[in-house]
């Protein structure tokens, strides 16, 4: 290779540009697929009322039809017929949400009162959805509490609602009673910025359970002793697992080994060989 | 002019003993740990992210290379939290062969953890012992779905293909000999005077600390609280299998050996029986080709050889990728025990705590 | 016979230290081998037992057929052997680093002290008591001269053998401080005191001997020791054996006592920091380091040259040798430097076939194991032995 081959040396930072890159597009969601007994009800009731809408605008578009049909002379159009229910040929039963009847929600929602903001089974499973103020209050509940004694937090984690009004992240806690083999869901929805209470004063397990939803949604916990990136480098930007960051990341590390590579390790050579005083340039050829 | 300085120092990313790139900053007096703080995030990969980006039948192939030790446990937990979210009922002779698999996989996965952990002690002659026995293992995962590590072998539903034909004389060749290769493992092992010197109650995590800081798995029970999901809430098969769950109470690292070692031999009993046992039928339920979800959130934990491995996803409606996909890694929360195991301990028993906690980064960092 | 000029001592001197080097350059490989194959065999490691076909080695090389087929060239039936060659070409053409803030001249010497302490140690053993072959007639300037079997067999030879052997340590200490790295520090401090601590019951396990035969010249020791013991010498020896053998596992860093190296806790202790030739003077040093230990333990415990161990030896010549056949009397009865490095092999197998079968201890277990275990245990052999001195002798 001889000296003209040689790839220039780069000037300035490199830069990619990220938002013109396919894979960087980012598809934000529409809808609120947040679970919940209140929600699953009116959305059902909606459903049956538009339903009974669209029947009864498919009458009335053929009463329309009829009536002119009939005053041009032309054949009467087929009158419509009502959508049989579909019929499920798979073995898949949707798991709708039921009202709780289990002891221990009944419980929750005795002990905490007003503070629950909704109680319901699905699958199996036992959700109580709390003020996002009052988390601590239930989880010592839980954890102390004689009818209940969740001894073990399982599990903890959230998610990016970034469509929703009045919040934009729940955050789970799944918890875990030994002795009664039971489980139960907690849920707190929370607006951005806001810092809920942590848990590790209660179950100390949630200490990187904590640390891993601030470092992948963003949200602080107040009194945590520890609250840093657990994942994620210290000085990493943004929160991976929210709806706006790219599958692909924003760049922060990116080099494009097919357009940079040389300039890239070039400069940074450079730039080594510079601090040390030393003169890594090529003398021109003459 | 002697002045106490305390050193501290760098137990990985690039370690032989932190089974990956773990990094452990610890500060030492002499050779005692004072103060230990685990750092992860070295193959932090973004599976939670990926898989919320893929349809759900996507999400498997991802599942299988966070514990690549225990590629099946991994699958089978995804699977069942997905037949949940759908309410699909699966068929049950899937269930009992999902239920063999599985337990092979907890061989092939605790032979590895003897496996480095003997190694991380020192000796490195039952490290290559058990991974005689593991060929065999990963030699019928190959029979089973042509792959040996990250299998895939399950679907959401079912299985892909029934067991193929001669699947019964390899199975029942290895459950003929395994007995006697564990045997060959605990006489290298079990009484030598070095082992328990170096195990036994070093370590130590006592039963409310665990249960505090979410242990599960193994290292739960050897602390003495019987605590396993296949008992406790009992999914695929296990409501039918007859078998025990291996308990200690003494909640240290010998502990936690002799439990593991228990837990092969119920493994090979609950393989019996599945093999006795296996049902006639198809092995996959009727479900669309493109899987779209209501609103529905789901957490369903199965019993993976490392612990209880959760999955947490949210459906949103009409979208055939998961809203929210979520792993709860066991080792992820075992190893926030590690100081609690650690502090005031010599340098060369983190090695052995280590070594316990039994854990797969690429599970941890996910 | 006639008497060396000094010149001809001094060339007698330099070929018999040459012989010592290529004895020490044959048996290290082949240890290095030999660890190869018998972990393999140990281990059942499907790589290290299969390397080779059927038909391998000198009768697959001498068989015509095999030529026919083209198969001798073929590396791989040579059972591993060229893999020895490629270690050795693998640390001398290895780039040889130099960390940036390291101490260089420190750094550079560690080695060196290691290697030149290890091989010096062979000038006071005695392969053979007396002269080990007579050279030829035609050999100039020193023909027809005798070749003692030892380099030197000096009057003090095991305080020799004991004060080169411990400055090795200071190879293994400064390395790990040149190397201004974390892992290399802890390494050669362990070493540090691992090796002094285990010094102190090895010594006193070699002052058993050394009481009964009333000698530290090597040869001397190692001839009463094997002809010139009563019938209950072999007790202290016996007990003096195993704990002297346990304690040279320690000073060469073996398992079960590879402190100072132990790769899953210091990555590789204090040779970390080394790579290429300056790694592999370490490497070395253990190896002779550990024939070294093998050939005192075979000369003061197994009876060195002798075929019977534990001070038997006299024993078997004063009963059986006159109802021997004359040509089985200089077999059994005679010392021979083969019986000597029988033994050295024997015992360098046993350090393999250890590190196949056993965990290694923890550093405070194993400074308990010195200094509550073996400093006891040694002071009552050696008490057993001044008994056996007084009254049998």
């Amino acid at each position: 290779m001889s000296d003209a081959n040689l790839p220039e040396v780069a000037t300035g930072p490199f830069v990619y540009d990220y938002k013109a890159a396919p894979n960087r597009q980012i598809t934000m969601p529409k809808s609120v697929p947040l679970p919940g007994f209140r929600a699953y009800v009116a959305e059902q009731e909606a459903l049956v009322i538009a339903e009974e809408a669209k029947w009864q605008k498919q009458l009335a578009d053929f009463e329309v039809a009829k009536a002119k049909a009939e005053a041009e002379g032309k054949d009467v159009p087929k009158a419509p017929v009502k959508a049989a229910v579909k019929k499920n040929d798979t073995d898949m039963v949707f798991p709708a949400p039921t009202e709780a009847k289990d002891a221990d929600l009944l419980r929750l929602v005795e002990m905490l009162g007003e503070k629950v903001e909704e109680v319901f089974e699905q699958a199996g499973e036992l959700t109580c959805q709390v003020g996002k103020d009052h988390i601590l209050e239930a989880l010592q509940l839980c954890r102390k509490d004689s009818q209940l004694k969740f001894e073990m937090l399982a599990d903890q984690t959230g998610t990016h609602y970034p469509a929703a009004t009045g919040f934009a992240f729940s955050v789970v806690y799944h918890l875990t009673s030994i002795s009664r083999k039971k489980r139960l869901r907690l849920r707190i929805l929370v607006p951005e910025g806001f810092e809920p209470e942590s848990a590790t004063q209660v179950y100390p397990s949630a200490n990187w359970m904590e640390r891993e939803i601030w470092d992948m949604l963003g949200i602080r916990f107040a009194n945590h002793p520890d609250m840093v990136r657990i994942l994620c480098p210290e000085d990493w930007e943004g929160h991976a697992l929210r709806k706006d960051y790219p599958v692909v990341g924003w760049g922060q590390r990116d080099i494009d080994f097919r357009e940079d590579r040389g300039g890239m390790l070039n400069r940074i050579a450079m730039e080594k060989a510079g601090q040390l005083g030393i003169n890594l340039k090529r003398p021109k050829a003459e | 002019m002697f002045k106490n300085e305390e050193m501290e120092i760098n137990l990985g990313p690039q370690h032989p003993s932190t089974h990956g790139v773990l990094r452990v900053k610890l500060r030492l007096d002499g050779e005692t740990i004072k103060h230990c703080r685990p750092m992860i995030g070295y193959l932090h990969r973004g599976v939670e992210k990926i898989c919320e980006n893929k349809t759900y039948f996507q999400g498997q192939v991802w599942t299988d290379r966070m514990d690549y030790c225990s590629a099946i446990a991994n699958n089978l937990g995804w699977a069942e939290a997905n037949e949940k979210l759908f309410g699909i009922t699966v068929p049950r002779r899937a269930q009992y062969i999902r239920t063999m698999l599985n337990e092979f996989n907890r061989l092939a996965s605790h032979l590895v953890w003897l496996a480095t952990h003997a190694l991380d002690i020192g000796a490195m002659t039952v490290f290559l012992y058990t991974f005689r026995e593991r060929e065999d293992i990963l030699d019928i995962n190959e029979a089973f779905c042509g792959s040996r590590l990250t299998t895939t072998a399950l679907r959401i539903g079912g299985l892909r293909e029934d067991l193929p034909p001669g699947f019964e004389k390899l199975v029942h060749k290895f459950l003929a000999k395994f007995p006697d290769c564990l045997e060959e493992y605990e006489n290298l092992l079990s009484e030598n005077r070095i082992w328990k010197k170096r195990t036994v109650g070093v370590a130590k995590l006592n039963a409310e600390d665990a249960i505090a800081l979410g242990v599960t798995g193994p290292m739960l029970r050897a602390a003495g609280v019987p605590y396993d999901i296949r008992k406790a809430f009992p999914y695929a098969a296990y409501a039918e299998m007859d078998f025990e769950i291996p308990t200690r109470t003494e909640a240290d690292t010998y502990a936690r050996y002799l439990v593991r070692l228990a837990e092969m031999r119920q493994s090979a009993r609950i393989i019996q029986q599945c093999m006795d046992g296996m049902p006639e039928g198809p092995v996959m339920a009727k479900i669309p080709k493109i899987l779209k979800a209501e609103v529905n959130e789901v957490y369903h934990a199965t019993e993976a050889p490392k612990g209880e491995i959760g999955y947490y996803l949210v459906g949103e409606k009409g979208s055939p990728n998961p809203y929210r996909f979520h792993v709860r890694a066991p080792g992820f929360i075992n190893l926030q025990s590690l100081p609690k195991m650690v502090e005031g301990s010599l340098l060369a028993d983190i090695v052995a705590a280590i070594g316990t906690l039994d854990i797969v980064l690429g599970e941890i960092d996910r | 016979m006639p008497t060396p000029t000094l010149t001809q001592s001094v060339l007698i001197a330099i070929l018999q230290a040459i012989l010592v080097v290529v004895f020490i350059f044959v048996v290290v490989p082949l240890t290095l081998f030999a660890e190869r194959k018998v972990l393999g065999y140990l281990q059942q490691r499907l790589g290290a037992t299969r390397i080779a076909g059927t038909l391998t080695g000198l009768s697959g090389f001498l068989n015509r057929n095999m030529w026919k087929m083209g198969k001798i060239p073929m590396l791989s039936y040579w059972r591993g052997i060229p893999m020895l060659v490629g270690d050795v070409l693998k640390m001398i053409l290895k780039e040889d680093i130099l960390p940036t803030k390291a101490d260089k001249f420190v750094f550079f010497i560690a080695p060196a002290i290691s290697f030149v302490a290890s091989v010096v140690v062979f000038a006071a053993i005695s392969f053979v008591p007396g002269t080990l072959f007579t050279l030829p007639n035609w050999v100039p300037l020193i023909g027809g001269l005798p070749v003692a079997g030892a380099v030197g067999d000096v009057n003090v030879g095991l305080l020799w053998i004991l004060g080169i052997a411990s400055v090795g340590v200071y190879g293994i200490v400064l390395a790990g401080w040149a190397s201004n790295s974390k892992y290399p520090l802890l390494g050669g401090l362990r070493s540090g005191a691992q090796i002094v601590s285990y010094e102190v019951p090895l010594t006193l396990s070699l002052l058993a001997p050394v009481v009964m035969s009333g000698s530290l010249q090597f040869g001397e020791l190692s001839r009463s020791m094997a002809v010139g013991l009563p019938i209950w010498g072999a007790v202290p020896q016996f007990f003096g054996f195993f704990i002297y053998l346990t304690c040279g596992f320690a000073e060469t860093n073996r398992m079960p006592f590879d402190m100072p190296e132990a790769e899953n806790e210091l990555v590789a202790g204090f040779h970390t920091e080394y790579s290429g030739m300056k790694f592999g003077f370490f490497y070395l040093a253990e190896y002779i380091n550990m024939t070294v230990v093998a050939a005192i333990a075979s000369a003061f415990f197994l009876g060195g040259p002798w075929l019977l161990p534990f001070g038997l030896q006299g024993l078997f010549n004063h009963f059986l040798s006159p109802h021997l056949p004359a040509l089985l009397v200089t077999f059994l009865c005679e010392p021979h430097a083969l019986f000597f490095v029988g033994k050295i092999i024997f015992l360098l197998f046993v350090y393999i076939w250890v590190r196949g079968t056993i965990p290694r201890y923890r550093y405070d277990q194993v400074m308990a194991v010195a200094w509550k275990y073996f400093i006891p245990l040694t002071l009552v052999n050696l008490m057993l032995a001044a008994l056996v001195r007084y009254f049998a002798v």
